[in-house]
């Protein structure tokens, strides 16, 4: 597999903030590459500096062959960018968008025509192409926005949180259209804090606080910082046996949601039953527990916490 | 392969004023603001806002009381620039209504005037309302000159004429009407006003949007941003020249004497220094309301001002005659007032065309230079 994002040493400073902090990786030809993060982690940060928007500090990125710090402009005719507010002009039509970006990036005449009306096609935006675009729902316009950013069919596409503030159907559309596009050989670099979105991705990177502290594919990712079995459990008195629990061994993680809470546990050393009886002992009775996969949420929530307890 | 490059660039730039145009279209406010506008205001200032004095009101003291007096005052309110709004003999009640503002003059006719005019050397007073300068000034010429011929056929040949005789006689704009002084002067400042605001606010609405983000991530140069960007303005605002003289010339009789090609020149240079101040402005604010309140105060107010269009820049006060030279409407002002009235062309006009290219340069500059295609 060739080489289509290779990133070194890569920071960037705002003043005494650093934004970015000594990431390093490479993304393959073809690949979705998802990064994840809260926000502020440095997510947009990584893919401006990509796009040729943001110099970079310290450190080396080379997208589609070109350096991004001394060749921006031989990076920006072979990509595509869509940015986390979908910036589309809102008061023009679908189809005015699309002849505006599809003639920013030189094509004109039949050849314009062919690749808009090809691109409405497979976008489903065909009906509506002579709608202005403001007065869509998000979905769609998130939609439009992807149009633009690939109509010129860019080998690489970045996409910071295409979906945010999407309802989950027009999510899931979004990510088959994505996933078309790399089976059709483009690259695909995206951000998001979906994590049920990050499944879809071939390999992760995970960002907290500048640093990549993560990188994998999600069931490496789920073996190497979320490893044990997941246990989901309920019942009366939870929060005291809850605060004990914490230090027990074999105990890897314990997680609240709403009136029950996530336990991760070692089987090794802490078995499902034993969980049960000792939960059980400190009054949690009726006790309901469920067995469930490590998810990304895991994954996440340890790196996190990793990382906090590596600052104090 | 050099061909093929410039044919790129123009197809961006054409780009940019295509997608420029259909935001105009799609917002006609702006374009009726920026058309209808001048014609308003021109019709406005031009009719309402008047500094022509006309039917001023005279407060008459006729101590005299005969025929030669009272031929005097028919002869004076004759033009009906004056008229009489008050008579009497008492000077104190006369004053009282110049106070009150009925009146913005007192002519006094002593008693004894008329034997004076037979014999020669006969004195009338004029007291003037101080307080508008304006009226006052044209008023008080306008009164002297009155009784002057009045007074003259009134002596006929008896009077022996003066040995020297100084005759003013007001040049180019010889009735004095304000139409033909202000013509010029509003069309720089609805230039300067369309040219700085709208290019403020479009630019700075891109920044705001995130458009700009978006346009920067594609291989559009940010001169050819810039470009593609101002040019559906520079039209519009060629337009408005073209309007407003046109209203000029048909509704005031502004007759243009002197060369186009310097009014094409002056109004082409002025727009384009105003369209890169604008520019400069949401280049350095990127906020709507700011790039606003900066246009305001950098280019509106001054153009009003410091221009000469309300203000004889002869009259302000030496820092603001300094201050004046930086502002482009003051030279535009001079180059329209140049062939309209006085029917100059390239060979006079040549030093403000000069002053206008220097600004424009020097906005483009700096505003481009300012204008990086990052976010950092």
């Amino acid at each position: 597999m060739s080489t289509a994002i290779e990133v070194e040493h890569l920071t960037r400073r705002f003043g005494a903030f650093t934004a970015v902090n000594d990431v390093s990786f490479t993304v393959g030809t073809g690949e979705i590459f998802g990064y994840l993060g809260a926000n502020g982690a440095g997510k947009s940060t990584t893919i401006r500096m990509l796009c040729g928007l943001l110099k970079p500090t310290d450190g080396h990125a080379r997208v589609a062959g070109h350096d991004v710090g001394h060749e921006p402009e031989r990076v920006k005719e072979r990509i595509g960018y869509m940015s986390q507010r979908f910036s589309l002009y809102l008061d023009l039509t679908v189809r005015a968008n699309l002849e505006f970006f599809a003639s920013a990036y030189g094509a004109h005449g039949r050849e314009l025509e062919h690749r808009i009306g090809e691109m409405l096609e497979r976008m489903q935006l065909t009906a509506i192409q002579d709608e202005v675009t403001g007065s869509l729902p998000g979905g769609m316009q998130q939609r439009v926005a992807l149009a633009s950013a690939v109509l010129h069919r860019p080998r690489i596409v970045f996409l910071d949180e295409p979906t945010a503030g999407v309802d989950p159907v027009q999510r899931r559309s979004f990510w088959a259209l994505i996933r078309e596009l790399a089976a059709g050989g483009t690259t695909v670099f995206v951000t998001t804090h979906y994590m049920d979105e990050a499944e879809y991705c071939a390999r992760i990177g995970i960002m907290v606080d500048g640093r990549l502290v993560a990188l994998d594919t999600p069931e490496g990712l789920k073996r190497t910082h979320a490893p044990g079995r997941v246990l989901e459990v309920r019942g009366p008195k939870l929060a005291p046996a809850l605060d004990a629990l914490r230090g027990e061994p074999g105990v890897l993680d314990v997680s609240r949601f709403g009136a029950g809470a996530t336990v991760r546990v070692d089987p090794e050393r802490l078995p499902g039953e034993a969980l049960g009886h000792w939960l059980r002992a400190r009054g949690v009775d009726p006790l309901e527990m469920e067995e469930s996969a490590p998810t990304l949420d895991d994954v996440f929530l340890a790196l996190t916490a990793g990382a906090q307890r590596g600052e104090d | 392969m050099a061909s093929s490059h410039a044919s790129r660039t123009l197809g961006r730039i054409l780009a940019m004023a295509g997608k420029e145009v259909l935001h105009i279209r799609r917002d006609l406010r702006t374009l009726y603001l920026a058309l209808a506008m001048p014609v308003l205001l021109l019709v406005l200032f031009g009719f309402g806002i008047s500094f022509d004095v006309d039917h001023l009101e005279l407060a008459v003291v006729d101590q005299d009381r005969t025929a030669v007096s009272r031929e005097l005052v028919r002869q004076v309110t004759a033009s009906e620039e004056f008229v009489v709004a008050w008579e009497g003999t008492s000077p104190e009640q006369a004053v009282a209504e110049l106070r009150r503002g009925r009146a913005v003059a007192v002519m006094v006719l002593p008693r004894g005037f008329s034997e004076d005019v037979a014999r020669g050397g006969a004195q009338v007073q004029l007291l003037m309302d101080g307080a508008d300068g304006n009226t006052a000034t044209q008023a008080l010429a306008k009164a002297q000159a009155l009784v002057d011929v009045a007074g003259r056929k009134l002596a006929g040949a008896a009077l022996p004429a003066p040995p020297l005789e100084v005759r003013v006689r007001t040049l180019f704009n010889p009735n004095g009407r304000s139409a033909l002084f202000l013509v010029p002067g509003l069309a720089a400042y609805l230039l300067a006003i369309v040219a700085v605001l709208i290019t403020a606010l479009t630019v700075a609405r891109e920044w705001e949007r995130g458009s700009m983000e978006q346009l920067f991530a594609t291989p559009v140069g940010r001169l050819e941003i810039v470009v593609g960007k101002l040019l559906p303005y520079l039209g519009i605002g060629l337009l408005q020249v073209l309007l407003v003289l046109t209203v000029g010339a048909w509704v005031f009789d502004v007759p243009v004497r002197g060369s186009l090609v310097a009014l094409g020149l002056g109004a082409l240079l002025f727009l384009v220094g105003m369209l890169g101040q604008g520019l400069l402005i949401s280049v350095v604010t990127r906020n709507q309301v700011v790039a606003t309140q900066v246009a305001t105060m950098t280019s509106v107010l001054p153009s009003l001002l410091l221009s000469g269009f309300i203000f004889p820049i002869e009259n302000l006060p030496l820092p603001l005659q300094v201050l004046s030279r930086l502002i482009p409407a003051r030279y535009f002002v001079a180059t329209l007032r140049g062939v309209l009235l006085r029917g100059n062309g390239l060979d006079v006009l040549w030093p403000q065309l000069v002053a206008m290219t220097l600004f424009a340069a020097l906005m483009l500059t700096v505003a481009t230079r300012r204008f990086q295609r990052r976010l950092d």
